[in-house]
């Protein structure tokens, strides 16, 4: 089987898809918990603006990033049909606010190509490559990188612990 | 040896750490003149439960000093020999080359050899001492706990199946068995019958002898007789001590868990005691009943069980050991031990046990385990029975996390319910009531869980005073008022080493010397009082000594070396808490202040760590109180929450000194830009929390109110929307999913499910601090 070199995670299976405005991503099912409505935020002081603050998921304290904002996407609103994509990333959960999950599909590395290298905000190192489904173009976003990442501002020392855990 | 041992280590480490901590504390409270039999006996007990346990896991060290103590010991409490003060020294003494030798066994370093040497030799000089005219062999009598004279029995020792077959098991248990006998083998067990028959001739109790065979067949599987003509010689001699001993009921207790040991033997013990105090009890078949069970350990559980109830005769005691007991107790030997203790109770007033046992017997209906408890509960007489189970913390946490939640839950839909109608939801609305005042106690239950009475740090400072006053030369007496007030376990271990320091400095510096005290007109014994109490929200914990007090003149002196502000004029509670003061407390100042020195600024750095408050309390020649405030436990706060910009937070409440309405009057500026407040004298930097925190809040500071808070940078007002109320919140960690956030050391959630953040208010004060400073300096 042939792993693209951009990750070490196997690029074979089952990917949840949600889209952003008029893009459609998907990530890696299996990091995926629950989906669920956006609903009563609690705003994090002097966070950047795509941390959108925190939310009681059963007890547990759960930052969301709103990855609309993250990714320059425009116009968004909240409404009853935003949702919030909780994930499994290493040994914390964290939340993606996006506007709205379409469908899980199945990804062969076959149906992969690799992004173009362009001055993006999604740098290509989140992205594990572009696949086509029914002509539409699905962006497959390493997850578990961007979310540790260092610009992302989630966690303490960006990276090194999670990104090692896979 | 075919089972693995270490997996028990554990459980011996506790039970026996346990077993010491209560054997130095009876010692302790030991009137030497007039020494109750009661406690001499309970710490026999203790002394002897350690070393069955320590000789079950081959930890011999411990079971040679174990048994030396309990030589002296046991001569004691038959009172062949009075009790002396140097007793209780050496009896001290050898608790600590116990507890010494448990660490080694735990990974410590090696027990000091000497150390050992010198406390067996004392030991055993003490027992032979004055006894050698008293008991024609006093080696023999040293060797054996029990002094009866040798005689000689018929020992039949059932063995599980898979041990009867090693050859090697069965020469290490004879080798055991030499120990304390001599041992003329009969048969050896062979797959075809696992018995193993012996002739002992020994000083050794049965119990003993039990004790010894205790890792190789249960109990019940030993059958111990007289051999030939000693006919009436007490088959259940020792009995009534040893079943008045939970401690050899303790170290069967983990026996429980192992697969071929089919029944409690806690239980069989107490069946023993009965049969001993029920003379018309067929001994043969009672016996056969117990040896029943061992082949399959499946068979065991339900009908093993079942055979006690039904048995003939005494056996219907078991009914009496609840079942629920016995269920709860496969993973819980400490239970055991409690239940143990109350037949052990009944053993000890001969005739009581009896009459409880005929009437179990009598009664054949009692069946379930709250019959069963009410009996052994009046068996119980004055004694404080301790059950308990042994749980880690993290699966008790787990459970306050979930009983966190559903109170979440149910305060949710308290709310949802409030908009239905009342006449059409009547059902649904008195099942969420119900529901509210269920979750309600099960909270209130669940978090006594983590609570442990302050005793167990109280217990441990009769000891560090008795050695420290006599390192001295002073007299002081201990007393501890309100051990059963509770504490959260973390806090009980944090609170330790503080209140050590508190107590040394109390009796190096507070208490005087016994002819300084008798100069001053007071009683040469000095007294320490350690006391706790519950106020409020908080646990007050008091040290108190009748010694000099603190000199005012001497610290006030001293300040002013330090360049501290002060003056001649300061309140006398001002100038304690001068003492706080880091670096305030060097040595010279500590002698000649008459104490309250070192480190004082730790402790309270220590206690404010945890939340708490210290204050002292002095007047010359009466003495010092020091006085902590706790709050009840580290996972709750009590915090007043104020809206600020539409969000909540929680300002913990023991920072809140108070909050006012700010008049435009009372608001000046400083430098044109920065803002203080004045309020009751004092010019205070004011703070917006909409600011600090870059929401949206009022600006007209008339709309708003202050919280005047006070942190370790000082007062500082807060300024905010509005107060919302005062509450208890449940503290979580934001940096488990996210990261720190300046100025916030926390989150909780409310009643309605939303999240709020809790007020970090050193960290708010320092950054509003510093964000007037640099506005200042632009």
């Amino acid at each position: 089987m042939d792993y693209p070199e951009t990750s070490g995670i196997a690029t074979s299976g089952e990917y949840l898809t949600f889209t952003l405005g008029a893009e459609e991503y998907a990530i890696d099912i299996l990091k995926v918990q629950e989906i669920r409505g956006y609903d009563a935020v609690t705003k994090i002081a002097n966070a950047p603006p795509f941390i959108k603050g925190v939310i009681n998921l059963r007890g547990v304290i759960v930052p969301l990033v709103d990855l609309r904002i993250k990714f320059n996407l425009g116009n968004f609103t909240y409404d009853e049909f935003t949702v919030v994509i909780i994930l499994n990333i290493g040994k914390r959960v964290m939340g993606v606010v996006v506007d709205g999950v379409s469908d899980v599909i199945q990804l062969s590395s076959d149906n992969l190509h690799a992004a173009p290298e362009f001055g993006s905000i999604l740098d290509t190192r989140y992205i594990l490559g572009l696949g086509t489904v029914e002509e539409r173009m699905i962006i497959v976003v390493d997850i578990e990188r961007l979310m540790t990442s260092q610009e992302m501002s989630l966690v303490e020392s960006a990276g090194q612990p999670l990104a090692v855990a896979t | 040896m075919s089972i693995d041992m270490s997996q028990f280590y554990q459980v011996f480490f506790e039970e026996t750490s346990e077993h010491l901590a209560n054997m130095e504390n009876l010692l302790l409270s030991l009137d030497v003149d007039d020494p109750s039999l009661e406690d001499l006996n309970a710490v026999f007990r203790a002394a002897h439960s350690i070393k069955g346990g320590s000789g079950t896991f081959g930890f011999t060290d411990m079971t040679s000093v174990t048994h030396v103590l309990e030589s002296l010991l046991d001569r004691l409490r038959k009172e062949e020999l009075a009790l002396r003060a140097d007793m209780v020294d050496a009896f001290l003494a050898a608790g600590d080359v116990l507890r010494a030798q448990l660490e080694h066994h735990q990974g410590g370093p090696e027990a000091d050899a000497d150390e050992i040497e010198t406390v067996c030799a004392r030991l055993n000089q003490l027992a032979a001492g004055e006894s050698a005219a008293a008991t024609p062999a006093p080696v023999a009598a040293a060797s054996a706990p029990t002094a009866t004279p040798a005689r000689k029995i018929r020992l039949e020792c059932t063995l599980p199946p898979n041990i009867a077959g090693v050859a090697e098991v069965i020469d290490n248990l004879l080798d055991a068995l030499r120990d304390i006998a001599a041992v003329d083998v009969k048969q050896r067990p062979n797959p075809a019958d696992t018995r193993l028959i012996l002739v002992l001739t020994t000083q050794a109790g049965d119990s003993e002898l039990k004790d010894s065979l205790a890792f190789y067949s249960a109990p019940e599987g030993i059958s111990i007789q007289p051999e030939a003509e000693e006919e009436a010689y007490g088959f259940f001699d020792d009995l009534p001590s040893e079943a008045a001993s939970p401690t050899v009921d303790d170290s069967y207790g983990f026996f429980v868990d192992l697969p071929n040991e089919p029944v409690s033997a806690a239980e069989e013990d107490d069946g023993f005691g009965l049969f001993d105090d029920a003379p018309g009890v067929p001994i043969e078949p009672a016996q056969q009943a117990f040896v029943l069970p061992g082949d399959s350990p499946a068979a065991i559980e339900g009908p093993g069980y079942g055979i006690y109830v039904d048995a003939p005769g005494g056996l219907g005691l078991f009914d009496g050991a609840p079942g629920a007991e016995h269920v709860l107790g496969i993973g819980a030997p400490g239970l055991f031990s409690g239940k143990a203790k109350s037949e052990a109770e009944a053993t000890e007033t001969p005739g009581e046990p009896v009459s409880v046992g005929r009437r179990l017997i009598d009664n054949p209906s009692i069946e379930t385990a709250k019959a069963g408890r009410r009996d052994s509960d009046k068996a119980v007489t004055a004694t404080n029975t301790d059950t308990s189970i042994r749980v880690a913390v993290e699966k008790v946490d787990q459970l306050i996390n979930l009983v966190g939640e559903l109170v979440i839950t149910q305060a949710m839909l308290a709310e949802a319910a409030n908009n239905l109608d009342p006449v059409l939801a009547e059902k649904l609305l008195a099942g969420i009531d119900l529901l509210s005042r269920n979750t309600r106690d099960m909270q209130e239950s669940v978090m006594s869980i983590r609570m442990l009475p302050m005793s167990m740090v109280f217990s441990r400072f009769p000891r560090v005073v008795r050695d420290l006053a006599g390192k001295l030369n002073k007299q002081v007496e201990i007393k501890t008022i309100g051990d059963n007030t509770e504490l959260d376990k973390g806090l009980i271990e944090k609170i330790t080493d503080p209140m050590t320091h508190l107590v040394r400095n109390s009796l190096d510096h507070g208490i005087e010397t016994p002819e300084k005290r008798i100069a001053a007109g007071k009683n040469p014994k000095g007294t320490l009082t350690l006391k706790a109490s519950h106020q409020g929200g908080s646990v007050v914990i008091e040290v108190i000594d009748d010694g000099g007090g603190l000199n005012r003149a001497r610290i006030l002196e001293k300040a002013k070396e330090k360049g501290l502000p002060v003056s001649d004029n300061m309140a006398d509670f001002d100038v304690w808490q001068l003492i706080f003061a880091p670096g305030f407390s060097t040595a010279d100042v500590v002698t000649d202040v008459s104490g309250r020195g070192v480190g004082m600024d730790v402790v309270k750095r220590n206690i404010e760590g945890l939340g708490g408050r210290v204050e002292l309390e002095s007047s010359p020649g009466f003495g010092t109180r020091t006085v902590i405030r706790l709050p009840l436990t580290l996972a709750i706060l009590d915090g007043m929450s104020v809206g600020v910009g539409g969000e909540t937070f929680i300002v913990p409440i023991t920072t809140v000194i108070e909050s006012l309405q700010p008049k435009m009057d009372d608001i000046r500026t400083m430098a044109g830009d920065s803002r203080m407040v004045h309020v009751r004298g004092e010019y205070l930097p004011l703070i917006s929390l909409a600011e600090a925190f870059g929401l949206d809040g009022f600006d007209d500071i008339t709309k708003g109110l202050l919280v005047v808070v006070e942190a370790e940078e000082g007062k500082a007002a807060l300024f905010v929307d509005e107060l919302l109320g005062q509450q208890q919140v449940v503290i979580k960690s934001l940096e488990a999913n996210y990261r720190k956030v300046p100025g916030i050391s926390g989150a909780t959630i409310m009643g309605d499910g939303r999240v709020a953040m809790i007020v970090d208010v050193s960290a708010v004060t320092r950054m509003g601090l510093s964000n007037i400073k640099r506005r200042q300096a632009a």
